[in-house]
């Protein structure tokens, strides 16, 4: 007998003692018992939703630490306006400010005669620092 | 004359349908269909005879829970007895950690009838235990190749490999089954 015919013969008692029939109740009342639980399209998904979510918030991080780097060697970084802060101070007091902004910003900036400050209003004279600080 | 109506039994592909639209008698049909291949399959590749019904029938239970993720990519049947080895595996491991002899000893259940442990040939009882010591993708790719009769092309799709591998896997594991049983 040779190796096939021996494999095929392999298990056959055990085939033959199977009782299909109780084993069809059987296996009817085991699933009965613990009804399969039809998996909605999110649980299917979930984890490549999972896997997403990590690349994209993990990518966003690496994104965040990297840029702001790039914006120190720029030089670049958030930009404070003198002007936002002089808001409560008066008209007198803001002409005041403008007639040393050079000795503040440096000498590059052009400053309006201070002649020409009296006849501005507070608001013109803050949108005007601001203007002056770029 | 009348025609005699023909009538053909339904394709495990429209079974699986018809159970997974919540259709009992068709997974009933499905148990009858290949429940005794089953168990052909899991004692040859050495489940214990007192054990066979318990793997035939949770082999089932976990088909029929995971039956979604049957493609047809290979017949019903084929993914089926790989189901089968996985819980004969997890049998050997849930045997061995509880200290129950394992598949080895307990091949051949001695309790049986004593004509039919006579009749069983001794190349046949050395085939299973050659089988036994082979490993677990040679066992079951000459299982499948052997037993069942099935092409390299499907049991490659069944055990997830190449039809060359599968073939490879077969020659091994036919000379060495041939030096133990020879």
């Amino acid at each position: 007998m040779n190796l096939h015919e021996l494999a095929q013969r392999l298990g056959s008692s055990a085939a033959e003692r199977l009782d299909v029939e109780a084993m069809q109740h059987r296996v009817l009342a085991a699933l009965r018992e613990t009804p399969v639980r039809r998996r909605t399209w999110i649980e299917e998904h979930l984890l490549r939703i999972a896997a997403a979510v990590v690349i994209l918030v993990g990518g966003g991080l690496a994104v965040r630490q990297i840029l702001p780097r790039h914006q120190d060697l720029a030089g670049g970084h958030t930009s404070h306006l003198v002007a936002d802060d002089l808001s409560d101070l008066s008209t007198a007091e803001l002409q005041d400010v403008l007639d040393h902004f050079d000795d503040m910003v440096g000498a590059n900036t052009v400053v309006p005669d201070s002649s020409d400050l009296h006849q501005l209003d507070a608001q013109q004279l803050r949108t005007m620092l601001r203007s002056l600080e770029g | 004359m009348a025609q005699p109506q023909i009538i053909t039994a339904p394709a495990d592909s429209a079974l699986i349908a018809a159970w997974q639209s919540g259709d009992e008698q068709a997974a009933a049909e499905l148990v009858g269909r290949h429940a005794r291949v089953l168990a052909r399959y899991l004692a040859g590749a050495g489940a214990p005879d007192a054990e066979v019904d318990d793997l035939v029938q949770e082999t089932f239970i976990r088909a029929f829970r995971s039956v979604d993720r049957f493609r047809g990519q290979c017949q019903f049947r084929t993914w089926l007895l790989t189901i089968g080895g996985n819980v004969l595996r997890d049998y050997g491991r849930r045997a061995s950690r509880r200290k129950v002899l394992p598949l080895d000893d307990s091949l051949h259940d001695r309790r049986g009838d004593p004509h039919e442990h006579a009749v069983a040939s001794e190349a046949e009882e050395r085939l299973a235990a050659g089988l036994k010591v082979l490993p677990r993708l040679q066992r079951e790719v000459f299982l499948l190749r052997a037993q069942q009769g099935l092409e390299y092309d499907e049991i490659a799709s069944a055990l997830a490999t190449t039809p060359g591998a599968a073939r490879v896997h077969y020659h091994h594991a036919v000379r060495r089954l041939k030096e133990i049983v020879e």
